[in-house]
């Protein structure tokens, strides 16, 4: 039997974690990975929620949001592939040309 | 016994998870990083296990750790990683974003409340248990068919969208 309150306290620490990463760091790949953190935060206390209401729709919530990070992944790299193209580095201080 | 057991995996996982994360964001090598999110990746799936998300734990191991993180690692292989190990790992702007971050940790904490929590509605439907593949399945092909059929569409506009981005211009 797990308690509610711990996934979500769970949820809360890594959701943290994820955003101070997020904000942190200077590389954007680990930015992307620190956003993959803050998702899976997310999934843990959907999961929660799931099984302290016996419900089943929770899941399939976290279900949708694996779906929607693995688009988020493609994108991003992506864009991370034609930004190493046209300028070496993935430091995101160095991208200040739309900076007024 | 057994309940004490859960117990003990639940703050295992829970504690290995909060640990590679934390190592996660703190590590100076890129590769290093992400192979201690696989970590953390490992020990969410286990805690899903333990809240009875089978179907759940399994698209977390084989999409997550087997799909996504191995596109993370093999862009960052394209990339130029002993230069970017040799700089600092935070930017300027670091003390700000962790006060952030603690900020958020601290308000969300408090919906462990007890006042705010859901109580417990344990009904003894007698329908396949929860988190079965087949109960995974009815609901996602009956209540959430179209929002099952939007997910396709994000993910073809995803693959779409990251060929138009990251392709070379053919210089003509």
């Amino acid at each position: 039997m797990v308690p509610v309150g711990a996934c979500l306290g769970l949820s809360a620490v890594l959701f943290g974690i994820g955003l101070i990463g997020f904000l942190g760091r200077r590389n954007i790949i680990l930015m992307l990975v620190s956003v993959e953190i803050m998702l899976n935060a997310v999934n843990v206390s959907l999961a929660g929620f799931s099984y302290q209401l016996q419900d089943q729709r929770g899941q399939i919530l976290a279900l949708f949001v694996i779906a929607v990070a693995a688009a988020e992944a493609a994108v991003g790299l992506g864009l991370v592939l034609a930004l190493s193209r046209n300028r070496p580095g993935l430091n995101v201080e160095d991208l200040t040309q739309l900076k007024w | 016994m057994a309940t004490l057991a859960v117990q003990i995996a639940f703050y295992y996982l829970a504690a290995g998870s909060v640990a590679s994360a934390t190592l996660a964001v703190t590590r100076r090598n890129p590769v290093h990083s992400v192979l201690w999110v696989l970590a953390l990746f490992l020990h969410v799936a286990g805690i899903f296990l333990l809240v009875r998300a089978e179907f759940l734990a399994a698209v977390q191991i084989i999409v997550y750790a087997g799909a996504i993180l191995v596109f993370y690692l093999f862009v960052l292989m394209l990339l130029d990683l002993p230069r970017e190990a040799a700089g600092p790992r935070f930017g300027a702007h670091w003390p700000l974003g962790a006060a952030a971050g603690l900020a958020f940790a601290a308000l969300a904490w408090h919906a462990r409340e007890p006042g705010l929590l859901p109580t417990t509605e344990r009904t003894a439907a007698g329908g396949p248990p929860l988190g079965s593949l087949s109960a995974v399945g009815t609901a996602l092909f009956t209540d959430f068919a179209l929002p099952f059929e939007i997910a396709s569409l994000i993910l073809l506009a995803a693959i779409v969208g990251a060929v138009v981005v990251a392709k070379r211009k053919i210089e003509s």
